[in-house]
């Protein structure tokens, strides 16, 4: 491993860290502010940004099966459930193509 | 933090098998296959790493090609923030353990289990988040072993699982109707975005932050009404 190697991990580590610390102390600032319900609305926005960021662009299957895994995520609300149905009914749409 | 480890198993597979396909990327790079888990142990951000080593191997200037792959975790900011309350009892050292941790997907499954049981904290998310940084850091080494011998499992519908496991994780998060609006302009910006070709990470970025002054201005509507 080159010196230029060693200089990559360091640096993006360097980075990393420092975006999480950022979150932590700009977490830690808005829980006692007035902005704290914003907390709350944070994880399901941040998980529909990166659902809607993998179905962008894709082929109708995938928006189909995606259509299937929301209406069984809604009935079972199960992680494993959905995924494992989720990519049968992908699969199967995949192999039948439709 | 058992309960947090068994959780996140089907999602540490399906990240183990993109863990692989880095792993092959680096070593191409010419990073030793104990570069690459020191790599992963050390940063623990796939999209960032990805990006990274590409510009790496591209001949882009070294501060360039760790800053493209670090800009694309701005999301963290965002996810560590919302940990607030989660991490708030633990001592400074545990806390700064837990953010380094803390990927997408421990992070959402932990946020979206809390939703349904508020027992639920940092304990799942030490459990979910070793077991992640610890699949991530051996499938990569893995993956700059035996490098390209491993079969193509995208074909299999693998980039959809996450796909589902994410879409379950909002459902656990969806907390009424309140959040539709907020949810809607979230999905539709980050989806125009990606399709005008603006990279994912940084769509993401946008559509969160879109649905967050949306939120916070019904918010404040409904303030004023009353």
């Amino acid at each position: 491993m080159t010196e230029s190697h060693w200089s990559l991990i360091a640096l993006l580590a360097a980075a990393a860290f420092a975006i999480r610390l950022t979150g932590l102390i700009a977490g830690n600032a808005i829980r006692t502010s007035r902005l704290a319900p914003l907390l709350d609305d944070l994880p399901g926005l941040i998980v529909v940004s990166l659902v809607a960021a993998s179905l962008a662009g894709q082929p109708a299957v995938t928006w189909l099966a995606g259509a299937a895994a929301l209406g069984i995520a809604w009935k079972t609300n199960n992680v494993v459930a959905t995924m494992l149905i989720g990519v049968a009914v992908f699969a199967g749409l995949s192999v039948t193509g439709i | 933090m058992k309960q947090g480890a068994i959780a996140i198993l089907p999602l540490a597979f399906g990240a183990a098998v993109y863990g692989f396909a880095f792993g092959l990327l680096a070593a191409q790079a010419g990073f030793p296959w104990w570069g690459v888990a020191m790599m992963s142990g050390a940063v623990h951000a796939g999209s960032s790493q990805i990006v990274a080593v590409e510009q790496f191997s591209g001949g882009s200037a070294l501060l360039g090609a760790a800053l493209a792959g670090a800009a694309l975790n701005l999301r963290y900011i965002g996810i560590v923030a919302s940990l607030a309350p989660v991490l708030q009892s633990l001592p400074l050292r545990l806390r700064l353990l837990a953010i380094h941790v803390t990927g997408d997907e421990n992070w959402a499954l932990t946020m979206a289990e809390r939703a349904k049981d508020p027992a639920v904290g940092a304990s799942f998310l030490f459990g979910s988040g070793l077991v992640m940084i610890g699949v991530w850091t051996m499938s990569t080494a893995l993956g700059a072993v035996l490098g390209a011998s491993l079969p193509d499992l995208e074909r299999f519908g693998l980039g959809f699982a996450f796909t589902a496991a994410f879409i379950a994780m909002a459902r656990g998060l969806w907390r009424g109707r309140a959040n539709l609006l907020p949810w809607a302009l979230s999905f539709a910006v980050t989806g125009i975005l990606v399709m005008e070709d603006m990279p994912k990470a940084y769509a993401i970025v946008c559509g969160t932050l879109c649905g967050l002054l949306l939120a916070q201005l019904i918010r404040l509507g409904a303030g004023a009404e009353r």
